[in-house]
């Protein structure tokens, strides 16, 4: 008689869309069937900015996720800009790209190494994280914050690039090349490392494409669509930009964790490229349109329409709608598409034939923000109930990186 | 997994087809749909130092019988991409946006699609794409128990982000009688 | 389990001088969160100060709660505080969980976290800096100190919580007796950082 039973994982998450309960389940160690139920942390920040005027909602939007903070920020901006035809000056763009390629910059390490934790390879976490302090350096160097940059504003950018901080970045980018390399090759060149992450949460081509997949999971399915190409906003229009897929580098798509881990990890190079283009072409002039905020409070009044804007987040497109009406101070209605809100459709997808162990890893791979799983409550099982930790959830995960790791040999 | 219906659109649509555009596209869209295209706009999307136009968005409005077949023609040039559905509460309807892109490889090739549809009040109901769009799900359970419109075909219709012990005749994003009380909306500090 | 007053106190003459730290997101931004894990890198490295983040609430001394708290997390976030062994100490981190700060006017949100669970420390900014959290988590040891001298007193959340799981009534019973016993006051002193 087979026997399955469920379990939660979950439901605290992070991010505004990500935070998701996954109900998996299991037949002995094998995952047959995923649920999954979003909304832990639903805020209702789309009901709160129809009570805030435009300036405001900068920086609830700002606070939607912490870690993409100026992708949103920007999705919104460009969105209200769309809407009411607002002109950006080139300098304004040029430094919105580069607050853009540092994010994604320290977006991506930060993920690298949280995958590396949740497999047990902790020295490569520590590793990832110190690499990441260098561009939270830049990043604070520029805006005076970690997190929460507060650097665009409608019609440009509120902080210009200063000698000192272009002087700082091109140290950064030389520092990476000489640093990240050695990374890559402890994490990539690892059989360990490449065994607990080969095969495991595979998307393929076909249901990326169905499923409406975004950022470096679509891409990592060998899907060729990065909007920095397809629809080039800011200065990728001058930049351009192709598309990081595994089959450049690995022959071959297979979807899979391992993939997800190259294609953020050749991105990162790309990032560093793209970062010094930036800096080389930087035009001199405005870098905004408007710096009065109550000038341009009194622009965006008579302004009526829906606006779309849509970026490429370092987790995939980000796309905000905004509604103002003529009239109006305040933002009409707001919608907010995380890339993760996305993904997570794929992610009952990706559990298949997996086993539990692997679970963490899955869900981290799609880089939903970092997992912050709580606890896993084993119900229905021969003994009552059972309460698994996150640590013991990790100890399981760690326990299969020994067992395979006895049949690898370097 | 779900099982799919696989439509005929569905099963040839590949992310291969060459790019048309965005201009001809909306000559395609004007003679195929007529008079049940209410309206059709065209945003352009600058960037670059030039200025120069970088994308269009094409924003249609159609009636609500048209909206199915509406997105099935869309299969004809690409399997396109759904971003997201927004939606308002606009008095005697509700408006739904269907946010999709097309032509998504080439450089500067992507045309972004919005469908809008006002759904009158008296009969909130629409037909579900989940069907041909998968990835449209969570879109489609949002606007339910946001805005209160019914999606026929769409399998799971359980709450995605409203608590579990949520009064479901509240609808958080509508403006009438419907949408949450004074009362449930706190200030924190 | 039984919370006795012995059992507690001797709890207290043991009390660790390394903290051990768990963390809830009760619906914040994740800026809070990667801060948090940010202290543990290299840089910051909150582990040569004894402290250390573990994955069950049963295991620590030390909650860092972040996030105005949302209703489905409310009755998340008080189950983890009462899973906690006593003494313990809450400590919010950012100006969300703290005030609720941008979060206002929501149809959504319980909080802030010291509407739900007793606060001992308040660690400000959006987010704060590691070193502000490192400051907040090491004035928890001070907090822990103090409780020790005055003895400690299980809130009331713990007697529901415990009357939720379905635990004998005579545990309950305990529970309230010695919450009885003792001056709640001596919660209410809130250090901020």
């Amino acid at each position: 008689m087979s026997t399955t039973y469920t379990i939660p994982i979950g439901p605290v998450h992070v991010g505004l869309k990500e935070p998701v309960t996954a109900w998996l389940e299991l037949d002995g160690e094998k995952i047959v069937g995923a649920r999954v139920r979003p909304g832990a942390i639903h805020r209702g920040i789309e009901f709160m900015a129809r009570e805030r005027n435009p300036i405001q909602v900068i920086y609830l939007s700002e606070r939607i996720c912490g870690i993409c903070s100026f992708s949103h920020v920007l999705a919104f901006i460009r969105a209200v800009e769309d809407l009411a035809g607002i002109k950006v000056p080139p300098r304004g763009q040029y430094i919105r790209t580069l607050v853009l390629e540092l994010e994604r910059l320290h977006s991506h390490l930060l993920w690298a190494g949280v995958a590396c934790y949740t497999i047990g390879f902790d020295s490569a976490f520590h590793l990832g994280l110190l690499l990441r302090e260098r561009v939270m350096d830049v990043l604070e160097l520029l805006s005076g914050n970690r997190v929460n940059y507060g650097v665009a504003t409608f019609g440009g950018v509120r902080w210009d690039v200063t000698p000192d901080l272009d002087r700082a970045a091109r140290d950064m980018i030389r520092y990476y090349r000489r640093e990240f390399t050695p990374f890559r090759e402890i994490v990539m060149e690892d059989p360990i490392a490449q065994a607990r992450m080969r095969d495991v949460g595979v998307l393929t081509r076909e249901e990326a494409v169905r499923h409406s997949a975004v950022g470096p999971v679509a891409r990592a399915s060998g899907l060729r669509i990065d909007l920095r190409k397809s629809s080039p906003y800011e200065a990728y229009a001058d930049i351009p930009v192709e598309p990081v897929v595994p089959q450049d580098y690995l022959g071959h798509a297979h979807g899979d964790v391992l993939d997800r881990f190259v294609v953020r990890v050749m991105e990162v190079y790309q990032t560093l490229d793209i970062l010094e283009k930036v800096l080389d072409g930087m035009p001199e002039g405005p870098f905004v349109a408007e710096p009065n905020a109550n000038k341009v409070l009194g622009q965006l009044k008579p302004a009526e329409g829906v606006g779309w804007g849509i970026i490429e987040a370092p987790r995939g497109d980000d796309t905000h709608i905004v509604s103002l009406k003529a009239g109006e101070d305040n933002v009409f209605w707001w919608k907010v598409r995380a890339p993760t809100y996305a993904n997570a459709v794929s992610w009952p997808l990706m559990f298949r034939d997996n086993e539990l162990a692997d679970a963490p890893l899955i869900i981290n791979s799609i880089d939903p923000c970092i997992s912050c799983m709580e606890r896993v409550m084993v119900t229905g099982g021969r003994e009552g109930a059972q309460v698994l930790t996150k640590a013991a959830l990790i100890d399981l995960c760690r326990a299969k990186t020994a067992r395979i790791s006895g049949g690898v040999t370097r | 997994m779900s099982k799919v219906s696989e439509t005929e659109s569905f099963k040839t649509a590949s992310l291969t087809k060459a790019p048309v555009p965005c201009a001809a596209l909306v000559d395609a869209f004007k003679a195929k749909f007529g008079a049940t295209l209410l309206r059709l706009d065209v945003h352009e999307k600058t960037g670059g130092l030039d200025g120069a136009v970088q994308s269009r968005d094409i924003w249609a409005e159609v009636e609500p019988e048209a909206f199915r077949p509406f997105v099935e023609n869309l299969f004809c040039y690409d399997f396109p991409d759904f971003h997201v559905m927004s939606g308002d509460d606009t008095g005697e309807s509700v408006t739904l946006n269907y946010h999709l892109s097309l032509f998504q490889r080439e450089r500067n090739g992507r045309v972004g699609v919005t469908v809008t549809v006002k759904v009158p009040k008296d009969r909130l109901s629409m037909p579900s794409i989940f069907d041909l769009l998968p990835g449209s799900e969570y879109s489609e359970r949002e606007m339910r128990e946001m805005l209160g419109v019914d999606f026929v075909g769409l399998p799971n219709k359980a709450l995605v982000f409203l608590p579990e012990d949520w009064d479901e005749e509240i609808k958080p994003w509508r403006r009438d009688e419907s949408g949450p009380k004074p009362d449930m909306v706190r200030e924190l500090s | 389990m039984k919370f006795t007053e012995e059992f507690s106190l001797n709890v207290l003459r043991n009390l660790p001088r390394s903290l051990w730290v768990t963390t809830c997101n009760t619906g914040s931004c994740n800026g809070c969160d990667i801060e948090v894990v940010a202290t543990l890198g290299p840089r910051y490295d909150i582990e040569r100060l004894g402290m250390k983040l573990v994955g069950t609430p049963r295991h620590a001394d030390v909650l860092v709660a972040t996030g105005p708290v949302t209703h489905f997390m409310r009755e998340k976030l008080n189950r983890i505080y009462c899973q906690m062994p006593a003494p313990k100490v809450v400590v919010v981190v950012g100006n969300c969980g703290s005030s609720g700060d941008v979060f206002y006017k929501s149809y959504n949100l319980d909080g802030p976290v010291d509407a739900i669970v007793p606060v001992d420390v308040y660690v400000h900014g959006c987010p704060p800096r590691p070193e502000a959290i490192i400051e907040g988590v090491a004035k928890a040891v001070l907090k822990l100190e103090a409780l020790a001298g005055a003895g400690v007193s299980l809130p009331k959340q713990m007697a529901e919580v415990l009357e939720d799981d379905g635990v004998e009534e005579k545990d309950v019973e305990e529970a309230e007796d010695l919450e009885r016993s003792h001056d709640p006051a001596s919660k209410k002193e809130a250090a901020a950082v």
